[in-house]
């Protein structure tokens, strides 16, 4: 008898207060139930990869057919990763949205209000939301920006044009700065949704910061706009990859200038989360 | 009996009592979801300080421009840039017209009251329309005078009375207008909002870049045809160029994207559950 009374006063001590660690893994698995069992996770990615590997080896080919007509200043100038990567403008967007959609699609039907219930510590699910992103977005990305390089650089060097190897300096350091980047872009994208509570706010706020900021400012140069445009998150993500970098920031400040948008957006949206109704 | 005489109409409303009904009732959905005063006030703060920051800058930095850019320099064009940040929310407002009643469910209700599908949908439609045209229109006539209010000499600056300028001022309203109704068309026709949204910004946002990495003459050809750089023709004074089309032409470019949207979405949604 007083075995049994200890078993159920343990047991429904720990129903009461499970561990720290069970509850993390909880909340992890959780979320990594409704990641996968979402068609927008799958679609999202494939769909960048096939978009960027596919339109980065087209653009490549296109240069091999059209390097005849170049004079001797255009093909001096010709850089063979920027011509390989500039599908990156189009691809971030994917990860962007890929990041924004995470959250926005239990906000939109209303399933939040579950989740959040389930697990009432919210800092904790944002924190399980953040790590599957993180890892998804990473895999995804590192895939496609390898899977670009490798195609276009291939498709360059059987052209007989200008072509760079991952060997060669400072090339690894660029795709990683890619990879690096659109990692970044999907977390500003999740931190965006959250905050936003809405698909279609967040996704506007995506296509906005990514895409027409820097269209709309990225013309305009010297006075408040040398200190200003340079640190939009787009063209920080630019001077990760980009060989011809002008008048952008330096890698270690885009490094420390996105990591400083995801840090200042996640805490925003922890504040938001744990302080407004769903 | 004339009761019986009264209740007559419902069992077959004329069409224009049914279109008035329609239109009241798209009308107070419009105006009562919390999107569209968020966004209608969005642009009114994007186009005219758009003009303010892009007006001022240039006209401080007009010493320094190279004769080349002050011949292109555009100052009706620079005065309504802001519509290119605005056509984002403008489009996001035509999605979600069309888009907010299909996630809620509440399309059903709507097509049981009214069965007559497509005029839901011409309905709404024109409701949107009305409605963003008279607003947007507003704001790019106050976008225009901030901006050459702001152009004063020796920058390149125009009156409203100065040949195209009328049209291309009239254009931002009707440009936004067009993004708006292709946001709403391809809603109906996604039913869902992340996906419409991604196909409007798609086709407006992304084909423009993805056609501008292409590089060389087939570059500038295309882009004429797309519904985002072929548009913009309409509110710019200046059509430079080998391939540029005219105001009126690069409108109808945008004008004949809408009506393709349209036309699926007309003959899709009556096919369609709902």
């Amino acid at each position: 008898m007083p075995e049994t009374m200890q078993a159920t006063a343990a047991s429904s001590g720990r129903r009461a207060a499970p561990s720290a660690l069970l509850r993390a893994q909880a909340a992890l698995s959780a979320e990594w139930i409704k990641l996968r069992s979402l068609r927008s996770m799958l679609v999202t990615p494939a769909l960048a990869a096939v978009v960027c590997v596919g339109y980065a080896g087209f653009l490549c080919w296109r240069f091999t057919q059209r390097w005849h007509t170049f004079d001797a200043a255009n093909k001096a100038g010709f850089q063979p990763l920027d011509t390989n990567f500039n599908v990156l403008v189009i691809g971030v967007l994917f990860f962007g949205v890929l990041g924004a959609l995470v959250v926005t699609n239990e906000y939109d039907d209303g399933l939040i209000r579950a989740t959040l219930a389930a697990t009432p510590q919210r800092g904790l699910i944002l924190t399980a939301k953040t790590a599957l992103l993180t890892l998804i977005a990473l895999l995804s990305s590192a895939v496609l920006c390898f899977a670009a390089f490798l195609t276009g650089q291939s498709i360059l060097a059987g052209g007989h044009l200008p072509h760079v190897t991952l060997a060669d300096p400072g090339v690894l350091g660029r795709v990683l700065g890619a990879v690096f980047y659109l990692t970044a872009a999907s977390l500003i994208g999740l931190f965006t949704g959250v905050i936003a509570r809405s698909a279609a706010v967040a996704m506007t706020c995506v296509f906005g910061v990514f895409l027409v900021l820097p269209t709309l400012l990225n013309s305009l140069q010297g006075g408040v706009w040398r200190h200003t445009v340079p640190y939009l998150p787009s063209n920080l993500g630019n001077a990760l990859w980009l060989s011809r970098t002008g008048s952008l920031a330096s890698p270690t400040v885009a490094v420390l200038g996105l990591a400083a948008y995801i840090i200042v957006l996640g805490a925003l949206a922890t504040y938001s989360l744990r302080r407004r109704d769903a | 009996m004339s009761a019986q005489a009264g209740t007559a109409p419902r069992t077959g409303a004329s069409l224009e009592t049914r279109l008035w009904a329609t239109a009241r009732s798209e009308w107070i959905k419009f105006r009562s979801v919390r999107s569209s005063p968020a966004v209608l006030l969005a642009t009114a703060v994007i186009l005219p300080v758009t003009a303010w920051l892009l007006c001022a800058y240039y006209r401080n930095g007009w010493a320094t421009m190279s004769p080349a850019s002050k011949a292109s320099f555009d100052p009706v064009f620079i005065s309504l840039r802001g519509i290119e940040g605005a056509q984002l929310f403008v489009g996001a407002l035509g999605v979600v017209t069309a888009t907010g009643e299909y996630t809620s469910g509440l399309i059903r209700g709507t097509f049981i009251a009214t069965p007559q599908r497509a005029q839901v949908i011409a309905m709404k439609a024109a409701i949107f329309a009305a409605v963003v045209w008279a607003w947007c229109t507003l704001l790019s006539f106050a976008a225009f005078v901030v901006g050459q209010a702001l152009l004063s000499s020796p920058a390149k600056h125009v009156a409203i009375g100065d040949p195209g300028v009328l049209t291309a001022v009239f254009g931002g309203g009707l440009y936004l207008t067009g993004v708006g109704l292709l946001g709403l068309f391809i809603g109906v026709l996604l039913r869902r909002t992340p996906a419409a949204l991604a196909m409007l910004f798609g086709i407006l946002l992304v084909l423009p870049v993805a056609v501008g990495l292409l590089g060389g003459k087939i570059s500038a050809q295309l882009a004429e045809f797309l519904p985002d750089s072929g548009g913009e023709e309409i509110f710019k004074l200046l059509h430079g160029g080998a391939y540029t089309l005219g105001p009126w032409q690069g409108f109808a470019v945008l004008a004949a994207w809408v009506a393709a949207a349209a036309a699926a979405a007309f003959q899709l949604v009556r096919r369609r559950d709902a």
